[in-house]
């Protein structure tokens, strides 16, 4: 839990005035971030520290589905290693095919879970900062504040830039 | 940035009553009409019967259908190549519109990727609904039993089942991924149980700087992963058939060719999934003629395509009168010319020329005649692949027709009643229009004046977007 | 010991009387469909005799061919169960193992010869006639492929004999239904992996062919049949 500002926004380049004063707050890194409907560019209104991780997962998770794939296979052909056709138990295209489709299977899931992951997806706090008016063409700026003084100054720059509602909520950002 | 602020409204979405928009894009999610009653209770109805028709099926034996000694399998087997070639176009189309950033995609993203979805769940069953013993499909999964069974990898059936699946997978999350800011729209926009049902499933999406960053990032992994997979798997259903020592089916060009006739009849789905859905929920402002015209071209072009392909594989048989296939070739002039014409004209000369007029291309009721004919005969060309092969085998001594009785028709039935229901549940509970990919163009969208006309012109932010990635 | 079982069919003998079918049908527990069901081309038969015509009317000759499972070395039914149901035995001789089979009916497209049948339905011996089952072999259920297995119950049963008296089996000792029928002896069945049996010699016969030889699937059945015309 801690101390959100809320401001609501009518458009980006209020939101943006705002955004460019918050900078000037010297906030720690990544306490200031939009609501929004739609993506906004990075660096429109805020900027995101954070790089973006999880296609790490998604190689890793291809990986892992490869030798998944890999491994069914070449286990069939050690625990069943009946002759059909009178070819070769081990063979190599089914091999490939199999190890690829699971592959892909793998990486498809990294996809899912590591970028759930990391958009702090199926977290439900008890209670986060949100504001459904983002739909009706609002953007939402918050920004995680510590001590009155900080959020005092936040709140005046949100409303100077132009910020309706501005206010101060308790939650998970 | 300039030192004088634009003004807020610059953009189109500024200028759009965004609760309007909401409300004419969901009418689906909003207004239940009897018509919509009537056709989930028609759809259920016609399902039922199928499966009461397959389960007597599973109970007397396969002698009940049409299938003989040549002939072991038909319309079931054109039926799920088919599905699964419908399939095709849904999540393909929309990945490759992302990735090359066509701007015109937004309306058409989510009813496309659903339709793989759907038509995947029924072709994916198919190839239960055709075994001779359902009810040990079991023994096709590697588990460790104590029947000491494992499966062949060996087997092309093997292979399709795990393209099938991961293919399955892919495109569900695919649509759901995709669906993730809509549900989180709708979740706010509701109350009560349906506010509870899309808070689960929009899994705390809030539309954050850092999430919406990370969401085009997945969104665009997941076109890119998709494409190779929807490709992989008509080519191993194509080797279903390629496979085996069967004149008409042992081809090279197998693979290649189903994976562009599966294009070629998901396009044309597309299309006529896209007009239903424009005349039932009123869509007419988001799914313009403009978006009719651009799927109209990439149908003309697919047309070509699936044309030279046929050709090519007619033509070498034809010149090299190999006896085995030019048997299974000269069935088409006896006993299969109806199915053999209905696919040339319904595939080629009644949609090339209609495809090739813009006045075609921009008329909702006109562009559904080569539609509606492709789709036709694309089925018809799955038959052709499927039965002449198996019924000119290479002993004429055991030559023999097939004709499918009530039983594979009334299960067949069942399988579009169950894609019918399946696509308006979805519509009536999940959003089917991509309402955030509308109003992330309109975002990206300002008028833009040159000389003395206006045109709209489109900011490409998305590229930044992957530079950052 | 290793066994290379294989059969010859002399076609200059064989007169297409049929009897090979009855016999098969008889020892292997094999439904006899019906009239109509036959007319569906259900027939359940694991031999049949294929019947082509020579020449032009006056001087039609019928040629008869009859067609047991082929026994490929390189089985291109085996290669598509995808569950095993089909596969090489110990004697190389192409086993199908009902309870395995879940009736893709895959293994039949692929058969070139098409010997392979399907259990269309879950076929009745009404009484009396099931008293002529025969004990050594299931009766199969609805939904399972099923084909000529070279008679393996005789030659499970040749084998153990000769295994309780501690011996090699005999050449000639293992016929299976058809061969031992056949009224002009037109078949011949043995180990080829005895190099003194009479189905050794009877393949040195150079009137010997196998059937679509150009498959690649190297049949152990057989056929011997004198060839007319220049070049012979």
């Amino acid at each position: 839990m801690s101390t959100v500002i809320v401001g609501l926004f009518d458009g980006v380049e209020t939101a943006a005035r705002a955004g460019r004063a918050l900078k000037g707050l010297s906030l720690p890194a990544g306490s200031v971030t939009t609501l929004s409907a739609v993506p906004l560019p990075d660096g429109a209104v805020v900027t995101d520290p954070t790089p973006i991780r999880f296609p790490r997962i998604v190689i890793a998770g291809w990986f892992v589905g490869a030798a998944a794939g890999l491994g069914l296979t070449l286990a069939t052909y050690m625990l069943y290693p009946l002759v059909t056709g009178g070819k070769t138990i081990v063979s190599v295209p089914p091999t490939l095919i199999i190890t690829y489709e699971v592959a892909m299977l793998g990486a498809l899931l990294g996809t899912l879970f590591g970028s759930g992951r990391e958009m702090g997806l199926l977290r439900f706090p008890p209670k986060v900062i949100h504001d459904p008016r983002i739909h009706d063409g609002k953007i939402a700026l918050c920004a995680r504040v510590e001590g009155d003084e900080q959020a005092r100054r936040t709140i005046e720059a949100m409303r100077e830039a132009g910020g309706t509602e501005v206010r101060a909520e308790e939650g998970e950002l | 940035m300039s030192a004088e602020a634009p003004r807020a409204d610059d953009h189109h979405l500024a200028k759009t009553d965004e609760t309007a928009m909401f409300e004419r894009l969901s009418r689906s999610n909003l207004v239940t009409t009897w018509k919509w009653y009537l056709g989930v209770g028609v759809a259920g109805a016609v399902l039922l019967w199928g499966l009461i028709v397959f389960l007597y099926m599973a109970m007397v034996g396969m002698g009940v259908t049409g299938y003989n000694k040549p002939v072991f399998w038909g319309l079931y087997e054109a039926s799920l190549v088919f599905w699964i070639g419908l399939s095709h176009s849904g999540t393909l189309i929309s990945a490759i519109l992302r990735l090359t950033h066509a701007t015109w995609r937004a309306p058409v993203l989510r009813g496309a990727e659903a339709m793989t979805a759907f038509t995947l769940m029924v072709g994916g069953l198919i190839p239960i609904v055709h075994l001779g013993r359902n009810w040990r499909v079991y023994y096709a999964l590697p588990y460790p039993s104590s029947r000491e069974l494992w499966p062949n990898m060996r087997s092309p059936l093997m292979w399709d089942a795990m393209a099938i699946t991961t293919y399955l997978i892919g495109s569900l999350t695919f649509l759901y991924v995709g669906m993730i800011p809509d549900l989180a729209l709708l979740r706010d926009k509701s109350a009560g149980g349906r506010r509870k049902f899309y808070s689960a499933l929009s899994l705390g999406f809030r539309g954050t700087h850092a999430q919406w960053r990370r969401y085009h990032v997945a969104s665009t992994l997941f076109a890119i992963l998709i494409i190779p997979i929807a490709v992989s798997v008509h080519s191993i259903v194509s080797w279903d058939f390629a496979m085996a020592k069967v004149p008409g089916w042992h081809s090279t060009i197998f693979a290649p060719y189903f994976v562009v006739g599966a294009i070629f009849s998901g396009i044309a789905g597309v299309v006529i999934v896209m007009a239903i859905l424009r005349k039932a929920f009123r869509l007419e402002s988001v799914l313009t003629p403009l978006h009719f015209d651009n799927l109209g071209k990439l149908l003309c072009t697919m047309t070509l395509l699936w044309g030279y392909f046929y050709f090519t594989e007619f033509l070498t048989v034809w010149y090299n009168r190999n006896p085995e296939e030019w048997e299974v070739f000269s069935s088409y002039a006896g006993p299969y010319l109806p199915l053999f014409l209905t696919m040339i004209v319904c595939n080629f000369v009644i949609p090339f020329p209609m495809l090739c007029l813009k006045r075609v291309r921009r008329s909702i009721s006109l562009i559904l005649v080569p539609a509606i004919s492709i789709v036709i005969g694309m089925y018809a060309e799955r038959l052709l692949i499927v039965i002449p092969s198996l019924a000119r085998r290479n002993d004429p001594f055991i030559w023999a027709n097939y004709f499918p009785t009530w039983v594979e028709f009334s299960v067949m039935a069942g399988a579009a009643a169950m894609f019918v229901l399946l696509y308006m549940l979805f519509a009536k509970f999940f959003p089917i229009m991509a309402i955030s990919d509308i109003k992330e163009r309109l975002f990206h969208t300002a008028d833009r004046t040159i000389g003395g006309t206006t045109v709209e012109s489109i900011a490409q932010v998305e590229g930044e977007e992957e530079a950052h990635a | 010991m290793k066994h290379t079982w294989a059969m010859a069919i002399d076609l200059d003998r064989c007169t297409g009387c049929g009897a090979c079918v009855v016999a098969c049908n008889a020892e292997n527990n094999i439904p006899v469909i019906g009239e109509a069901e036959a007319g569906k081309n259900r027939l359940m038969h694991w031999i049949r005799v294929n019947r082509y015509w020579e020449g032009e009317y006056p001087e039609a000759q019928a040629v008869y061919l009859p067609i047991p499972c082929m026994q490929c070395e390189r089985a291109p039914c085996e290669l598509v169960c995808p569950v095993y149901a089909t596969y090489h035995n110990e004697d190389g001789l192409n086993a199908m193992v009902y309870n395995r089979c879940i009736g893709t009916r895959y293994c039949a497209n692929n058969c070139p010869y098409s010997v392979r049948v399907f259990n269309w339905y879950d076929y009745k011996w009404e009484k009396p006639l099931d008293e002529q089952l025969s004990p050594d072999l299931t009766v199969r259920s609805r939904g399972v492929m099923e084909k000529c297995t070279f008679c393996i119950q005789r030659i499970r049963r040749a084998k153990e004999t000769a295994a309780e008296e501690g011996r090699e089996i005999r050449d000639g000792e293992v016929v299976p239904a058809c061969v031992q029928t056949c009224p002009p002896g037109a078949m011949l069945f043995g180990d080829l992996a005895d190099p003194h049996s009479e189905i050794t010699r009877k393949l040195k016969d150079p009137r010997r062919f196998r059937l679509m030889e150009h498959l690649g699937t190297e049949p152990r059945v057989v056929y011997l049949k004198r060839q007319k015309g220049a070049g012979r």
